[in-house]
């Protein structure tokens, strides 16, 4: 690895007090870690790469995005009003929750515009990098569990959910509908807890939607209502908030409304967070890590290449294999001589898709899965 | 001679340009952050034409330009598609902070 000379480490040390002094007039998040600052109002907070060395998230170093400013959701005051095509209108207090049968899944999050940074015409929104994504384990009563208490039509088409935040002038609120199959499904939970303790109040505390395998979008935060509907939300963020284009047009293309789909299931995807992009490392052995999940399928592969694409090897994934979780992976590497390295990483999953060259362009940049590239270069060793 | 008007006239432009720049910070100020940060604009970097649609979504939402030319010009230049994002600061530290 790296071994800096006494000047090297006297610029350095020079650095992290400017560095230090710097973060000090960054703002303080409650609860959280030093995370890659996007937004401070809303919080919209990226993990960094050096945090992704557990398979499962601490709490405090999981991403956040926010569409709109954050509510103080008090345990005493709050409601979940379940209504719309049910036999029986409820208003679930959070122990009324918690006596209902528990359930406990891990699965991954991750932003819909995860990676939008790398999209070329650049397009509006959060320019996230690799790290709007993290692993929890969820627990809470089932969705289905909670509307067989009202007796919800379960026939009907959708379930929509709404969160405590409002919109700030005419900012639309942030409501959304869930096809009922997958409301139904047996692993999308509200869930109370997050990592064993009560969800913290920035990641939706105390009730969030957990949607397995879907975009963040659907995992809807703070819920306060559930309705269920015989027709998809028509608000803003339903219509044509979080929409895909159903043709790929070339990159720069403007929207076509028409053509234009909710987004669904994630799709298959590697990223590497170790080394970093522009690293300089000394000649030696190093280890080259990062994660890759398939929504609602398991990873079954995740293949590296430092040559540029020419050869592949096999990355060590962790052992967990399970449907909607990332797996972790590395690969141990010894660079044979001193120079600049292409490293790529691309993932395969269960049900045989391979993660593209080349990720679509899309005018809201959704859904970005393009095998992963890092360059570094290799210096002779000390 | 023509040193000198050049000289004037550079010095006349970047004087402009600098006033506008201060108005337009001023409008943004009072425009945009009633519903949100700063850094949610200064970390984006698009063309004109991109601005201008988030200038008319942002219209759509209540916010109220008094001069959305201004705002434009001065986004689509400071925050042009032709520049590179600086690397977006960490937060510090409040692991610790209830």
């Amino acid at each position: 690895m790296f071994r800096p000379n006494r000047r090297q480490l006297l610029a350095s040390a020079l650095g992290a007090v400017a560095m230090s002094a710097a973060r000090a007039q960054e703002p303080v998040i409650s609860g959280k870690s030093p995370m890659i600052l996007h937004n401070d109002r809303p919080e919209d907070l990226e993990m960094p790469n050096a945090y992704f060395v557990e398979w499962l998230t601490p709490n405090d170093k999981f991403f956040v995005r926010q569409h709109l400013p954050r509510p103080e959701v008090k345990a005493g005051s709050f409601r979940l009003a379940v209504n719309g095509l049910v036999a029986k209108e409820l208003a679930l207090r959070i122990e009324d929750l918690r006596k209902l049968p528990q359930h406990k899944i891990v699965a991954t999050l991750e932003c819909t515009g995860n990676g939008r940074g790398f999209y070329r015409p650049r397009v509006p929104g959060i320019q996230w990098g690799r790290g709007a994504i993290g692993n929890a384990e969820w627990s809470g009563p089932c969705v289905s569990d909670i509307l067989k208490l009202a007796g919800a039509n379960m026939d009907a088409a959708f379930l929509e959910s709404d969160g405590a935040d409002v919109g700030v002038a005419k900012t639309p609120d942030f409501i959304r509908s869930l096809p009922m199959k997958k409301a139904l499904d047996p692993a999308t939970l509200l869930a109370l807890d997050m990592n064993g303790e009560p969800i913290p109040q920035i990641h939706g505390y105390p009730a969030r939607l957990i949607v397995p395998g879907w975009d963040g979008t659907s995992w809807v935060k703070w819920v306060i209502r559930l309705t269920v509907a015989a027709e998809a939300n028509h608000g803003f963020f339903m219509n044509p908030g979080y929409r895909y284009p159903k043709f790929a047009r070339p990159p720069g293309s403007p929207p076509v409304p028409a053509e234009l789909e909710v987004i669904e299931g994630m799709r298959v995807k590697s990223a590497i967070t170790k080394p970093s992009e522009e690293d300089q490392v000394r000649l030696g052995p190093l280890t080259i890590s990062g994660y890759a999940w398939a929504g609602e399928q398991k990873i079954l592969r995740v293949e590296v290449s430092v040559d540029g694409g020419a050869k592949w090897k096999d990355a060590q994934l962790t052992p967990q294999n399970l449907n909607y979780a990332w797996r972790l992976w590395k690969l141990n590497w010894t660079p044979p001589r001193p120079g600049y390295y292409t490293i790529l990483s691309r993932a395969m999953d269960s049900a045989g898709n391979v993660q593209p060259f080349v990720a679509e362009w899309n005018p809201s940049g959704y859904l970005y899965n393009a095998i992963d590239r890092v360059g570094i270069t290799v210096e002779k060793a000390a | 001679m023509r040193k000198t008007w050049t000289a004037a006239f550079l010095a006349a432009s970047l004087f402009a340009a600098d006033v506008d720049t201060e108005t337009a910070k001023k409008e943004e100020q009072r425009e945009c952050t009633a519903c949100h940060g700063l850094r949610f604009i200064h970390t984006q970097r698009l063309s004109k034409a991109a601005w201008g649609k988030e200038l008319d979504k942002m219209a759509g939402w209540g916010a109220e330009m008094k001069d959305r030319q201004l705002l434009l010009d001065y986004l689509s230049s400071e925050y042009s598609d032709t520049k590179s994002i600086p690397q977006a600061p960490l937060s510090s530290d409040g692991s610790k902070v209830k």
